[in-house]
Parts: C-alpha cells; sequence; structure tokens
C-alpha cells in the first residue's frame, strides 16, 4: 500500500489568538518539526484546502497566522482551541537557515507576509550570536493591520526595527507613514557581501523592494523571496503554481531573486 | 509472435480478454458532437471489434481512462477523510503510438515529479496494458514524427486493423493464452507513420532567451484566443487539476473531496483569494502552454510534454493552430539570433 | 387579341396579376430554401426568353420573375416541369398535371433558414422538416404562412408566420465530464436566458428557463453538454405582418417532436375548412383563429394526435402585436 499524499491528517488546536481584526494565529499540537519558510496544505473537511506558512514552531506545536480572505481561510476562524484542524506537508524548501548564518540580516516583509519570516527573527533573537546584525522592515497597509505587536516590541529590543503604514490614522501619530520601499535607504549596510536580504509579501512589493535594494548596491543574489502562487495540490502535480520550469511548492516558494527574475509567468 | 485474425475471431478475442480486463477503445458517441448531427470518438469500454473506431482519430485522447474528468479523492464527514474504493480490475487500452507516448508525459507528473506519486493516478495506471493501434495514415494535424512520437515499443500488443482482418504482434507473454487457438500465426510487426503532413521545427534552445516573453507573436492570440481550453482538455498530455471539496445537499454534514481537469488556458487558472492572478492575457496563456510542452517540461524531465498527437489544434474553435505556433516561435528565435548577433 | 383571362385562376396557379398591362410574374417556391444550383439556368432561361431577363428574390425563399406575357404562361409552365419535378414531385408532393404549372398558391412556401447544413448554431437540418410540411400541407388554397429555423435565433423570422417550427435541442448534463469552467453558464446568462447556475462546483439547468437552443452544447469543452439526439421543436403560432394587426407569433406547443408538429399543422386545414368565414376573398389563418379564439383552435388541431410525453401545451395565449388604431402617439411635425 503506498502513500496518499493528498490525505491530511488531523492535528489538535491548542490555542487560538487574534492578531488583527482578519488575521489570527493558530496554535497546533505537533509531532515534528518543518523548515523555517516550509508550509502546510492546511483543510478543513467540507471547505476545502489551502496552503499555509508556519509562523511559528516550538517544541510540540506549530503556529499558523492565517487572514480570513475567501473560502477556507475564513472558515477556519471559526473553529476553537480543541477542535481539529486537518493538515498535509510540510511542503516546499524553506529558508537557507545555515547560510544566514554570520551574516548581516536585513528583512522586509509586507502584511501576511510577516507571518512566514516571524519564525526567523525567532530563531535568531534565540540565538543571535549566530548572525552579525539584523534589521527588520515591516509594512502593513494600516495601524489595524499590524502583525505580532508584542514580538514586535520584544524583537525591536534586540535588532534595528522600522514600521510603516500606508495609511496612518489618529493613534499612530509621529510613527512612520509610506510604502516599505521609501524606507529601504534607512537601512545601512557596511558589508554587501555578509549579507542577506529576505523579502516576503505580496507580488508587487517584493519586485519593488528588491528593485530599491538593488539599487542601494545589493546584488539580486543575495536576496531572498518567497512567493506565492496559486495552489491545489502541494505537491507538483496540480500544475497551478508552475512558473517556468519551477513548481512553487516543490522549488519554493523560497527563490534567490536572480532566480525568480528568471521565471516569468 | 505475430497472427492474423478475422472480425470474428477477434471479438472471440475480445470476449475472452473482457473475463479478466476492462477493455478500452476509442468508441463513436452519435450525435453528441459539438454541432448537431455530429459524432465525437471518446474512449469507453468496448466488447466487439466493430465498436472500436480505428479508422479516425479521437477527439478526446485516452488519458481519461487513467485520469477521469472528475474523480473523488475522500469522502468525509466532519471529523474523517475515507478514500474511495477502486475497481481492481486490469484495463486493455486500444491506442495509438503518440498517445502511448502521451502516457510517459503524463507518468513524469503523476509518478516522479517532487518524488511523490500520486496514488489516484498510480492505481489505476498500473492497471493498464496498452495495445497499440497501428497508424494508417496520419491524420490531420498530426505531427508525431516531429516529436519523435510516432515509434513506441511500450505496448502488449499491437493490432493492425483491416476491413477484412486484423494482425496483430504479442509481446506480452500474460496474454499469449488468449490467443492460444485463435487465427494464423504470422511474423507481423506493426508499422509506424515516418512522415507527417505537419512538421513542426522545435526549437532547440537551451535557454529562452527573456525577450521572447513579451515578444509581438504571442499578441494576435490576445484577441484570437477565447480561452475555452479545449487545447488543454482533448491534450492527451495535458495534467493539470483543481481539487474542491463539496456537500451532499441533503446532507451537509458529508461530501467529498474531488478534483477535475484545469486548464491554464481557462479564466482563474491561477487566481488567489483577492482577485490577484498570473497571465490575464490569453497570448500569455498560449505562451505558457506552448512552452509547456516544448520547453519547461524537457527541461524538468529530459523530453518534450507534447507528443504531436494534433488534438488541439483538431479541436480549436477558433482556428489556433498550436503546431504553427512552435513553427513561428522557432523562426522568431532564430531571427531574434541574428539580430543580437 | 384581347386578353379574356380567368384572374382567380391565374393566380392559383402561382401567377401574379401585375401592374403593367399584360404582363404577369411567375412565382417559383423553394420549399426549404435550399436547391441545386442547376436550376438556375432554367430560371435564367425564362426571365431572358419570356421576361424581362431580371428575378426578383423574395422574402419567403421564392423566385419572382416579372413581365412575362399572360399568353405564354402554357408555354412557361411546361417548361418549369424539371423544378417541379425535383423540388415538389420528388419530395412527394401530389400534383396532377405538373405540366400545368404550379397546382396552388394559397398556402404558401414552406421557409427554412439555412440549418445544420451549415450553421453551427442549428439543431438539426431545417430544409428536411420543410420539404416533409410541404409534402403534407401542398397543394392547398388556404392561406398559410409557415416557417422553419433550426434554433431560436430564428433567423427565417418563423415568428412572423402563421405556423412558425423553432428547432430546440434537449442539452443532456453528463455531471463526471463538467470540469466547471463556466463557460456555459456565463454564456447562458450573457447571450440566453440564464437557465443554467453553478452549484457544488458542477452545473444545474433549471428547465423551466431553458428554452433548448443548444447554446451550452456549443460551449462545452469536455462534451459535458451535448445534445439528446431525439429532437424537438417549438411550434409558434399566428405571427403575421399585414394591415391589420401584425405581431409575432406566440408559442403554442414546446418540446413537440417533428410528427407531432407536421399532424398538428395537417390538422389546421380542417379546422379553417369548419371555421373559415366564406364570405370573405380569402380569409388569412390567423383571423380564422382571431374569430374563434384560441381554445376552440387548440382543440381542434390537437384533435386525434398524441403527444409525445415531453410536450407541453399553452393554456391561454395572451395575443399581442401592433393595432393600427393604437397610433395615437404618432404626432404631425406641425403639432409638435
Ligand atoms: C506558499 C504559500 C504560503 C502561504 N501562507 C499564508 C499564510 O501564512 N497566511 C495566510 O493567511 N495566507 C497564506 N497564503 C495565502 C493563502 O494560501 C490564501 O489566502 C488561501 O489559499 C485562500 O484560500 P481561500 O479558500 O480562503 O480563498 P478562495 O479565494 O476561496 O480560494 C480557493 C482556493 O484557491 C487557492 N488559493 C486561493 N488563494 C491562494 C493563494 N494566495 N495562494 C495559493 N492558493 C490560493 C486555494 O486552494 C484555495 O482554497 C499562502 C500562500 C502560499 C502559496
Ligand atoms: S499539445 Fe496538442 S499536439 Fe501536443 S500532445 Fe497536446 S493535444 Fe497533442
Ligand atoms: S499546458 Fe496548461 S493545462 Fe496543460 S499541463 Fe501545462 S499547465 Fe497544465
Ligand atoms: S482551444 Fe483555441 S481558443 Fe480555446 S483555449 Fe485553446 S487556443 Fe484558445
Ligand atoms: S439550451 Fe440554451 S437556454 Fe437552455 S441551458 Fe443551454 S444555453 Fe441555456
Ligand atoms: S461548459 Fe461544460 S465543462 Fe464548462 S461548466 Fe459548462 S458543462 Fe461544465
Ligand atoms: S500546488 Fe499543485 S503543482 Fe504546485
Amino acid at each position: 500500500m503506498c502513500n496518499n499524499h493528498l490525505k491530511p491528517r488531523p492535528y489538535r488546536l491548542l490555542s487560538i489568538k487574534k492578531e488583527s481584526f482578519t488575521e489570527c494565529t493558530f496554535r497546533l499540537e505537533c509531532d515534528h518539526t518543518p523548515v523555517i519558510g516550509q508550509f502546510y496544505e492546511v483543510s478543513l473537511p467540507r471547505v476545502g484546502e489551502m496552503p499555509i506558512s508556519i509562523s511559528g514552531i516550538g517544541s510540540g506545536w506549530l503556529d499558523m497566522t492565517i487572514r480570513a480572505v475567501g473560502h477556507v481561510s475564513t472558515a477556519v476562524h471559526t473553529l476553537k482551541p480543541g477542535d481539529n484542524i486537518f493538515l498535509r506537508g510540510p511542503y516546499g524548501n524553506g529558508f537557507p537557515m545555515a547560510e544566514m548564518e554570520g551574516k548581516h540580516i536585513i528583512i522586509a516583509a509586507g502584511g501576511c507576509g510577516v507571518s512566514p519570516i516571524r519564525p526567523i527573527i525567532e530563531h535568531f533573537y534565540n540565538h543571535p550570536e549566530k548572525i552579525t546584525a539584523m534589521d527588520l522592515l515591516f509594512g502593513f497597509k494600516d495601524p489595524s493591520l499590524v502583525l505580532f505587536n508584542q514580538d514586535i516590541d520584544r524583537w525591536k529590543e534586540k535588532f534595528n526595527t522600522i514600521i510603516t503604514v500606508d495609511q496612518s490614522c489618529s493613534t499612530w501619530e509621529g510613527k512612520n507613514v509610506g510604502l516599505i520601499t521609501e524606507y529601504v535607504k534607512q537601512v545601512k549596510i557596511p558589508d554587501f557581501q555578509n549579507m542577506e536580504v529576505i523579502i516576503v509579501g505580496p507580488p508587487i512589493m517584493m519586485k519593488f523592494t528588491a528593485q530599491e535594494f538593488i539599487k542601494h548596491g545589493v546584488a539580486s543574489e543575495r536576496i531572498i523571496v518567497s512567493m506565492e502562487r496559486r495552489m491545489s495540490c502541494g505537491v507538483g502535480k496540480c500544475g497551478h503554481c508552475k512558473v517556468g520550469d519551477k513548481y512553487v511548492c516543490l522549488d519554493g516558494p523560497v527563490f534567490r531573486y536572480d532566480q525568480a527574475q528568471l521565471l516569468i509567468d | 509472435m505475430g497472427k492474423s485474425l478475422s472480425h470474428n475471431e477477434f471479438n472471440v478475442l475480445l470476449g475472452a480478454l473482457a473475463k479478466d480486463y476492462n477493455i478500452y477503445a476509442p468508441a463513436r458517441f452519435e450525435k453528441q458532437g459539438r454541432f448537431s448531427d455530429t459524432d465525437i470518438i471518446r474512449y469507453r469500454q468496448v466488447s466487439q471489434v466493430e465498436e472500436i473506431v480505428w479508422q479516425a482519430k479521437s477527439t478526446y485522447s485516452p488519458k481519461e481512462v487513467v485520469m477521469p474528468v472528475t474523480q473523488t479523492l475522500f469522502y468525509f464527514t466532519q471529523t474523517e477523510y475515507r478514500e474511495p474504493e477502486t475497481d481492481t480490475r486490469p484495463c486493455l487500452v486500444f491506442l495509438r503510438a503518440c498517445d502511448i507516448n502521451g502516457f510517459a508525459s503524463l507518468d513524469k507528473i503523476y509518478l516522479e515529479n517532487g518524488g511523490t506519486e500520486d496514488i489516484y493516478y498510480k492505481r489505476l495506471r498500473e492497471k493498464v496494458k496498452f495495445i497499440l493501434i497501428e497508424c494508417h495514415t496520419s491524420f490531420d494535424n498530426c505531427f508525431c514524427v516531429s516529436m519523435g512520437a510516432n515509434t513506441t515499443d511500450n505496448y502488449s500488443m499491437a493490432v493492425r486493423f483491416g476491413e477484412e482482418n486484423i494482425q496483430l504482434e504479442l509481446k506480452d507473454e500474460q496474454l499469449a493464452g488468449y490467443l492460444d487457438n485463435i487465427g494464423q500465426g504470422n511474423d507481423f510487426k506493426p508499422q509506424f507513420i515516418q512522415e507527417n503532413k505537419i512538421k513542426v521545427n522545435v526549437p532547440s534552445v537551451a535557454e529562452m532567451p527573456d525577450w521572447i516573453y513579451n515578444d509581438q507573436m504571442w499578441k494576435q492570440y490576445d484577441h484570437r484566443c477565447i480561452a475555452c481550453g479545449r487545447c488543454n482538455t482533448t491534450c492527451v498530455t495535458c495534467s493539470c487539476y483543481t481539487a474542491l471539496d463539496v456537500l451532499y445537499d441533503d446532507n451537509c454534514q458529508v461530501g467529498e473531496r474531488r478534483r477535475v481537469w484545469a486548464s491554464c488556458h481557462i479564466d482563474g487558472f491561477t487566481d488567489m483569494a483577492g482577485g490577484h492572478g498570473f497571465r490575464k492575457e490569453n497570448g500569455a496563456r498560449m505562451r505558457f502552454k506552448v512552452f509547456h510542452k516544448i520547453y519547461d517540461f524537457n527541461k524538468r524531465f529530459g523530453k518534450h510534454m507534447c507528443v504531436g498527437c494534433g488534438r488541439c489544434d483538431d479541436n480549436c474553435p477558433e482556428y489556433i493552430s498550436y503546431s504553427n505556433c512552435i513553427n513561428i516561435l522557432n523562426d522568431r528565435l532564430k531571427e531574434g539570433e541574428k539580430a543580437s548577433v | 387579341m384581347t386578353l379574356d383571362l380567368d384572374r382567380k385562376k391565374v393566380v392559383k396557379n402561382n401567377w401574379r396579376v401585375t401592374k403593367v398591362r399584360g404582363k404577369s410574374a411567375l412565382r417559383i417556391r423553394i420549399p426549404g430554401g435550399h436547391m441545386s444550383a442547376k436550376h438556375f439556368d432554367l430560371i435564367r432561361q425564362i426571365a431572358e426568353n419570356y421576361g424581362n431577363g431580371t428575378v426578383h428574390i423574395t422574402t419567403r425563399q421564392g423566385f419572382e420573375l416579372p413581365e412575362i406575357p399572360y399568353e405564354k404562361i402554357p408555354e412557361v409552365n411546361r417548361m418549369l416541369y424539371p423544378l417541379l419535378q425535383d423540388l415538389e414531385l420528388a419530395i412527394g408532393v401530389q400534383i396532377d398535371k405538373p405540366e400545368n404549372g404550379y397546382p396552388a398558391a394559397g398556402t404558401r412556401n414552406v421557409a427554412a433558414c439555412i440549418g445544420n447544413r451549415v450553421c453551427p448554431f442549428a439543431n438539426f437540418d431545417t430544409t428536411v422538416l420543410a420539404k416533409k410540411i410541404e409534402k403534407e400541407i401542398y397543394p392547398n388554397d388556404l392561406h398559410v404562412k409557415i416557417a422553419v429555423t433550426g434554433c431560436p435565433n430564428d433567423c427565417i423570422k418563423a415568428r412572423m408566420h402563421d405556423y412558425g417550427v423553432i428547432g430546440v435541442a434537449e442539452p443532456v448534463y453528463d455531471y463526471e465530464r463538467c470540469i466547471g469552467c463556466q463557460a456555459c453558464v456565463k454564456n447562458c446568462k450573457k447571450k440566453v436566458t440564464g437557465a443554467l447556475a453553478m452549484h457544488n462546483g458542477k452545473v444545474v439547468r433549471d428547465e423551466r428557463l431553458c428554452i433548448g437552443c443548444g447554446e451550452c452544447v456549443l460551449q462545452c469543452p469536455t462534451s459535458a453538454w451535448t445534445r439528446n439526439p431525439e429532437k424537438y421543436f417549438n411550434l409558434t403560432i399566428m405571427g403575421r405582418t399585414g394591415k391589420k394587426n401584425p405581431r409575432i407569433g406566440e408559442l403554442f406547443v414546446q418540446w413537440a417532436t417533428a410528427d407531432v408538429v407536421v399532424a398538428i399543422i395537417k390538422n389546421t386545414y380542417k379546422y379553417a375548412e369548419k371555421y373559415i368565414d366564406k364570405t370573405l376573398v380569402k380569409e388569412h389563418i390567423g383571423y380564422i383563429v382571431d374569430r374563434t379564439g384560441y381554445q376552440v383552435f387548440r382543440d381542434a388541431v390537437l384533435d386525434g394526435i398524441e403527444l409525445n410525453p415531453k410536450a407541453r401545451v399553452a393554456k391561454h395565449i395572451q395575443w399581442g402585436g401592433h393595432f393600427y388604431a393604437s397610433d395615437i402617439f404618432m404626432t404631425d411635425q406641425s403639432a409638435k
């Protein structure tokens, strides 16, 4: 009997934390440790499946931060702690964690894109000795959509952190406003060799942010992105995520930017 | 081993085989064509040689045998996923050389890509034995020779249909018993088509240059292609699907997860929640399909996906010729090369 | 010699009494609107040798050859024989003395759109059915106009006829073959009646809204939609032009088989015989129905006919149309 890769397994939800009015972090019991940057196909029987990145890894648990945007992602928000959530995975390649060691890490993340890089930050937060420095650049649509507030407050203590919103409001007075690209120049890059830039966010944001870094002298092969494509299977069969000769679900979602640029939709 | 059989003898053979195999062949579906009073030819189970349409190319490909249009993946209740039972009877499929080679493309995706096997495909696929239908002549739009898919030795039996009698070659010892007392022995070997009317020059570039992706050659398809997807649904090598969950109307607690064929030409193929999608222009979809068939797939698996069956050209309602598109592409690349020297 | 004609006889013979003194015009009917191109030779000969060398193509698929002298009628009638042979006798129309030309003119040519010999939308071969109807009803003096059209696009304008026969297809859905592309759903919504909707990734058809046009079959990339090989027709009645009350024909029987349609049309002659106002010159079938009322007409023409199970018959008909007397909104230039 061969293995059915499409069959999801139940995982118990430990807790649910509201992050914004459309996003919650679901913590679930987990018996294995995925690579940071990998994703799971999250299943709700009767509703459907969707790919979701890991937004946190601990011993015996995983976090997933899910924004309610459609069918399955909205239905997930009706679950309660103790309920089962169905998963298959982990899928994809994940971030090159080992290659980051001993380097200056710059992370630029927009909106939902903050969740897949959260475990990278947590990892180096707990092991700051493994890198030379870390700069964090976060962009959100508006202040109500800022994710991981408490985490960010904590990260700020150790790392240079810039948060900006596209649209401000009264509670945001005196803070950064504008697109993430406008703040790229504020990041000081002493050594263009020994560094990695990680950019995760909506396709347009990733493109312009990468271009901005390149303008400031960063080589495209020093930039790492996590690509998002329509997915159905997560295992290289359904064809939806194919770009060029690559399957985002298999060969990605994490790509070096010089490689990603060769993938033309 | 070869044999010559009368049609009656062949029916006796089919009868004997039917005891142990489901036999699939291209058959005529009368008045089921797109236009009234026209027929289509597609695969179904047959029991008589008279049902087998060997004189014409089938409208839809034999992939339907291993890749049903709609396939149930799981039945579920709120708390569990249950796999459906599968028919375990082995199958014999009558098909042509291009289609046999087409299965090899499907195998790459479903049995190799990403190092995992799709068990739904595998369960159906491993039951299949091929019976080669020898092509007497090349049909309209065929270009199997250009794709190197005109020949094969991957079959259990090969058959030359004729009005008078039927010649066959047996390669698979497991089927020998069925032939013991039937027909005249001979040394029949199938012939393969050596030349098609349509010839395609597949570009032999290692890397497609950047500019070709946005070249003006694709623009014409923006308005010519209506994104109907027939070129994908009739193609023997298109393998894409979309999974979805459905609830049974009479009991909202139970339902199934199923998959259905998907097509990269049809709207929505790349759409993500929130409406963002890629390749909005139909010309870009044409380029994506063409590159998949004769470039991307080859880069990944070392074999062209397309086998030159020509069904995409047979069935495009807008008279878009995929084979001609490859030739245009080849010419453009050559011109481009010259221009860049 | 001075002409001394029986005007009614001339007209019944499918010749016209024209405005040109001494000259008639020959009318040729082409049942089903499709014929062998060879007949053009004869038509041309007659027009050039007897008429004024021109041919008028009529709206209802006939040819009219003007300015043929009345005294040439017998000669031209004899010449017409090959045409009558091929277009009428060969399909079974009974004509006692074909050498005398057309035996009747009241029941007009059965017209047809090009149908599925050419048109991708057509649900059947319109010419074949038109000829079948022609065989059953011609020759006859009753003034009836019939047209046969391949699909509800109604290119022949069957709804402007006393009987409009509209070919429809019952769409048959193969649930398993549908990939949920929505092409049929979007198209039916945009171009037809919106009879289709998506449900659970598949399509459901509202039978009440579906008009049987067959568009969904044309759209489907997997042959999930096919046509029921059994042919069905919608029969519309009593459409007309004219000086009294022009109107679009109304649906009388839906999803009828060809046999039922032909039987109903045949029965009409019995009904008309019984109810026609003989004091009038030639009462047009539509006005007879106006007088007797729809129910009397319906019961008479359905008499003795066994409807196919799928057929549906109109209970009432709300006649519409245009009444000239209601042109109260028309104003003169000066009365603005
Ligand atoms: C590698 C990867 C990681 C992701 N990580 C996260 C995450 O951590 N948190 C988060 O909130 N979202 C994440 N997304 C986006 C998330 O997958 C979509 O928001 C989600 O699929 C929407 O599903 P839906 O059923 O609610 O939407 P619908 O619009 O109803 O979509 C129907 C189906 O289309 C597919 N689909 C739709 N949108 C997407 C999409 N953006 N990407 C891939 N498939 C899609 C899914 O199969 C989905 O079930 C990720 C996407 C990818 C590709
Ligand atoms: S792309 Fe066209 S020619 Fe090639 S395998 Fe598919 S249908 Fe056949
Ligand atoms: S051509 Fe399109 S539908 Fe066919 S396999 Fe490739 S991506 Fe899928
Ligand atoms: S069959 Fe023709 S019109 Fe339809 S999607 Fe393919 S290329 Fe476009
Ligand atoms: S036959 Fe016409 S009206 Fe009926 S469902 Fe199909 S497209 Fe709609
Ligand atoms: S056109 Fe055919 S495949 Fe597409 S939704 Fe309609 S029935 Fe299904
Ligand atoms: S998600 Fe199906 S192939 Fe990548």
